[in-house]
C-alpha cells in the first residue's frame, strides 16, 4: 500500500506522535517494579525460545515466534504474583473483529482475525489529557492528492453493518474492555510476512477497530466526541523487531475531516536482539561467531512488560 | 661380524661357566605382554561382552552430557513405540512391567509446610489416602469439613480458594460459552473447548499462586512441547534378518506431546527414600507386541522438551489432554468401562517415566551409572473435565538386561481416579463445581523444594 500507516491514519482520522506515551515510560523508570532482575530471565526466555526449544538444530520462526511470545506472556502473568489485580486479564485467540465507519461518504470497515487479544476487566484510563486532545483539532490529515485515500483497500457489497467486539464475545463478559492486541508475524517464508510498516498500518486499523466497537457498544451509534476516551495497545513482532503502539479513540464522528481527531503513539522497530546463533560460526578454524544470543536489548522488553501493566499499575 | 655373533652366542655360556648368581628379574615397569582380552570383532559371547564394555567406557568417558546422548542413542535398531495415550486393554500393566514401576493408588503423604502462618497441616482431602505421618493426625478429622470452607483452603496457608475457583470459572466461561467460536472440526472437539481451557486455567493458575511458591515465579511455561526417551529393557532373540538367531535388548521409545509443562531450575523434593519397596512390578511373560506395540526403526531422542544448556532443567508438573479418539463416550459405548481409568493411568505412567528418566540423562545418569538421588516429577490427565493426578519418583534407570538381575530399587508411582471439576456449564453459569480437584491441582501447582 501507498505508505502504510499514513494511509491508515487518514482512514481512521488519527494523528501520529512518535514514541510512547509519558504513562507508560512512566511505568518503565518505576523502580519499584524490580525490572532489573526480569532481564536476566528475559535473556533466558530468549534463549529458549530461539535455541534451546527443539530436538532439532535451530527451531524455524513458526515455531520461535509464538514460543518467544508465550515466554514472555508468561513472565509478564507472573508479576501478578505481585500485583493479585494483573490477575482480572484473559487472553483470547482467533478473535474475530468487525467495525464500520464512515470517512468523507465512503463506508469503511474492518473485519478479519485480529491475532491474539488480551481483555481486561477494567479500562486504561486515557493517556492524553483533555488539552492535548483538543490540541489536535487544529492537526491536518495528510491527504494523498492525487491518490485517493481508499486505494489498494478491497471494495465489497456489504450486507449487514456488524458492529461489535460482541460478535467476538456474548453479553455479560466479565472481561469485557480490550486491552492490548498482538500480532505474531511468524511465517517460515519471508514474502509470507508483512513488512514492519505494513504491520503498523494493521495494527492501527485493528486497534481502531475494537476501539470502535467497544465506544459504540458503550456509547451507542451516534458520531460524537467521546467523553471518556477508550486506549487500545497493540504489540506486533515477527520473533525479533518489536512494534508497539497506544491508540486513543478520542471520536466516533469520523465523517468530516475538522473536528477532535485520534491519537496514536507509535515505537517502531524494536530489537529485542541482534542475533542469535545456534551453532557457532567457525571459518578457517577461528571461531568468528560464538552460539547464543548477542546484542540483547532489555529495552524493548521493558517496553513490551509496561505495556502489560499499563492500566493496572 | 662372525666373531661379533659368535661372542654373543658364548655370553651365555660364559654365565653357565661362572656361576654367577643370575641378576633378579627386572622389575615389572610395564607387562611384557598385553593383556590377554576377548576379541573385539569375533561372532563370540565373549566378543560380544567385550565390546559392550567398551561402549560403557566410552560412554562414561563422554566430556558433555550432550556427547553422552549422542553415544547412547547412536545404533539405530528395529524399537518399540511405546504411546502414552493407547487405546490398548489393560496397558497400564504392561507400562508398568516395560519400565518397572509399582502404583500406589491415592496421593503421597505430604510434608507439613515449614513456613509459617500454618492453618493446618499439608493435607490433600482425598477419600483414600496413604498412611500419614504422626503430625498431621490429629487434623485427619477436621479435613472433610475444613476443606469446605470457602478461605483460606484447608491444609494450605494464605491461599484464597474463592478467588482462584472464581479464576478458573472464568476460563471455563470464556472457553464455552462467552467467546463465539465456529462449530468444531470433525473429531477435533479437544481443541475447540478443553485444550484452550486447559491452557487459560493453568497458565493464570499459576501466575497467581507464583507469589506463595517462588519456584513457580522462576519457571518455565511450555506449550506442546515434546518429551522423549529411549532405554532398554529385557532381551529377545532376533527373529528374522542377517542378525537371525542373536540375542537383542529389547529396546522402547517414547514419544510424548503434552498439553503443557512446567519445567523449573530446582529438583523437587523426594517424597519416599530411594531404595523403598512400596509393592510388585508386574511380569508379564509375553513380547510386547502381544499389547499391541509395533516395532519401528529411527532416531533415538532423548529430550525433556527443552535442550540441555537450558537451565530450567526439572520438571514440575505436566498436563495432558486425552484425543477426542479416547473419550469416556467411546469406551462407554464399547461396554468397556474399566479401560476408563487404565488410559489416564498409562498416560500418567509413560509420559512421566520418559520425562523424569530424561531428566536423569541430563544430569549425566544412565542406565549403567544409575542415579544417586531420585527424580521426582507431576502430571495431570484430564479430557477437559475429568482430572487425574499423578506423582512419580524415579528411584532407577537401570532396566537393560544385565543391569536389572541385581537392581533392588523400584520407580513408584502415585496416581488417582478422575474426578469431574464441574457438572456442567448452562447459561453463563458453572453447576456443580467440585473444590476438591482445584485444590488438588493447587497443591501440585505449589509444590516445591523444602528450602523455598
Amino acid at each position: 500500500c501507498v505508505s502504510g500507516v499514513r494511509q491508515a491514519q487518514w482512514l481512521t482520522k488519527t494523528k501520529l506522535v512518535e514514541g510512547l506515551p509519558p504513562a507508560v515510560q512512566g511505568i518503565m523508570d518505576n523502580p519499584a517494579l524490580g525490572l532489573q532482575e526480569l532481564e536476566e530471565r528475559a535473556k533466558h526466555l530468549v534463549s529458549h525460545a530461539r535455541l534451546w526449544d527443539t530436538a532439532e538444530v535451530a527451531p524455524r520462526r513458526e515455531q520461535y515466534c509464538p514460543v518467544l511470545f508465550e515466554n514472555l506472556m508468561h513472565i509478564c502473568r507472573l508479576m501478578s504474583g505481585k500485583y493479585p489485580s494483573l490477575s482480572k486479564r484473559m487472553l483470547a485467540r482467533n478473535c474475530r473483529i468487525a467495525a464500520t465507519w464512515e470517512r468523507e461518504s465512503i463506508l469503511l470497515q474492518v473485519r478479519g482475525l485480529s491475532g491474539i487479544l488480551m481483555n481486561s476487566m477494567t479500562p486504561i484510563p486515557p493517556v492524553a489529557s483533555k488539552e492535548e486532545i483538543l490540541a489536535t483539532k487544529e492537526h491536518v490529515l495528510e491527504t494523498f492528492y492525487p491518490i485517493a485515500p481508499t486505494i489498494d483497500l478491497q471494495e465489497v457489497n456489504v450486507y449487514k453493518e456488524l458492529n461489535d467486539t460482541g460478535q467476538c464475545f456474548r453479553d455479560g463478559y466479565p472481561y469485557s474492555h480490550p486491552h492490548t492486541l498482538f500480532f505474531l508475524e511468524s511465517a517460515n517464508v519471508c514474502t509470507d510476512r508483512f513488512r514492519p510498516e505494513q504491520l503498523r498500518a494493521k495494527m492501527l486499523m485493528f486497534a481502531f477497530g475494537n476501539a470502535l466497537a467497544k465506544a459504540k457498544a458503550v456509547h451507542g451509534n451516534d458520531p460524537k466526541v467521546l467523553e471518556q476516551p477508550v486506549v487500545v495497545q497493540s504489540i506486533g513482532t515477527d520473533g525479533q523487531l518489536f512494534q508497539f503502539m497506544v491508540f486513543q479513540l478520542n471520536t466516533t464522528d469520523l465523517v468530516s475531516n475538522d473536528g477532535v481527531k485520534n491519537l496514536v503513539w507509535i515505537d517502531s522497530d524494536q530489537n529485542l536482539y541482534e542475533r542469535a546463533q545456534c551453532v557457532p560460526e567457525v571459518k578457517k578454524r577461528v571461531v568468528t561467531k560464538p552460539a547464543g544470543i548477542s546484542g540483547f536489548q532489555p529495552d524493548t522488553f521493558k517496553k513490551f512488560l509496561a505495556l502489560y501493566l499499563h492500566g493496572t499499575v | 661380524m662372525a666373531a661379533v655373533g659368535a661372542w654373543r652366542l658364548l655370553r651365555p655360556g660364559r654365565r653357565w661357566f661362572s656361576e654367577t648368581v643370575p641378576s633378579a628379574p627386572s622389575p615389572p615397569g610395564s607387562p611384557l605382554y598385553p593383556p590377554v582380552v576377548a576379541s573385539l570383532t569375533a561372532k563370540s559371547k565373549a566378543a560380544k561382552l567385550r565390546r559392550l564394555q567398551c561402549f560403557n567406557e566410552r560412554v562414561h568417558a563422554a566430556a558433555t552430557v550432550e556427547e553422552k546422548l549422542r553415544l547412547y542413542g547412536k545404533l539405530q535398531r528395529p524399537k518399540y513405540t511405546v504411546y502414552p495415550q493407547t487405546f490398548a486393554l489393560n496397558a497400564d500393566r504392561w507400562y508398568r512391567s516395560f519400565t518397572r514401576t509399582v502404583l500406589v493408588p491415592g496421593m503421597p503423604p505430604r510434608a507439613a509446610p515449614t513456613k509459617p502462618p500454618v492453618a493446618a497441616a499439608g493435607e490433600t482431602p482425598e477419600a483414600d489416602r496413604a498412611p500419614e505421618p504422626g503430625v498431621q493426625a490429629p487434623a485427619v478429622a477436621a479435613a472433610p469439613e475444613a476443606a469446605k470452607t470457602p478461605e483460606p483452603a484447608a491444609g494450605v496457608p494464605c491461599v484464597d480458594i474463592g478467588e482462584l475457583r472464581s479464576l478458573a470459572c472464568d476460563a471455563l466461561l470464556q472457553e464455552s460459552f462467552y467467546q463465539k467460536k465456529k462449530r468444531p472440526f470433525l473429531y477435533r472437539d479437544q481443541d475447540h473447548t478443553p485444550g484452550p481451557f486447559l491452557t487459560q486455567l493453568v497458565s493464570t493458575l499459576a501466575a497467581s499462586l507464583s507469589g506463595h511458591n517462588p519456584l513457580l515465579a522462576a519457571s518455565s511455561l511450555d506449550l506442546n512441547p515434546e518429551v522423549n526417551y529411549y532405554w532398554h529393557h529385557g532381551e529377545e532373540v532376533v527373529v528374522h534378518g542377517h542378525r537371525k538367531g542373536r540375542i537383542d535388548p529389547v529396546r522402547f521409545q517414547i514419544n510424548d506431546n503434552p498439553h503443557l509443562q512446567i519445567r523449573v531450575p530446582k529438583q523437587l523434593p523426594e517424597v519416599v527414600p530411594l531404595e523403598s519397596d512400596l509393592g510388585d512390578v508386574p511380569v508379564i511373560d509375553h513380547k510386547p507386541s502381544k499389547l499391541p506395540l509395533f516395532k519401528k526403526q529411527y532416531e533415538n531422542k532423548v529430550f525433556i522438551g527443552s535442550k540441555v544448556a537450558d537451565p530450567c532443567c526439572y520438571g514440575h508438573t505436566q498436563f495432558h489432554l486425552l484425543p477426542d479418539k479416547l473419550k469416556r463416550e467411546r469406551f462407554l459405548r464399547k461396554r468397556l468401562e474399566d479401560q476408563i481409568e487404565v488410559v489416564y493411568r498409562s498416560n500418567g505412567i509413560a509420559s512421566l517415566f520418559a520425562w523424569t528418566a530424561a531428566q536423569a540423562m541430563y544430569q549425566g545418569f544412565w542406565s549403567e551409572a544409575d542415579v544417586s538421588r531420585p527424580f521426582v516429577s507431576q502430571a495431570v490427565v484430564t479430557d477437559g473435565k475429568y482430572f487425574a493426578f499423578f506423582c512419580y519418583q524415579l528411584n532407577t534407570l537401570a532396566l537393560t538386561a544385565e543391569t536389572v538381575r541385581n537392581n533392588p530399587r523400584k520407580n513408584i508411582c502415585w496416581g488417582t481416579d478422575s474426578k469431574p471439576l464441574y457438572d456442567v456449564v448452562e447459561d453463563g453459569n458453572v453447576k456443580g463445581f467440585n473444590d476438591e480437584v482445584l485444590l488438588q491441582l493447587v497443591h501440585f501447582l505449589l509444590n516445591r523444594p523444602k528450602e523455598l
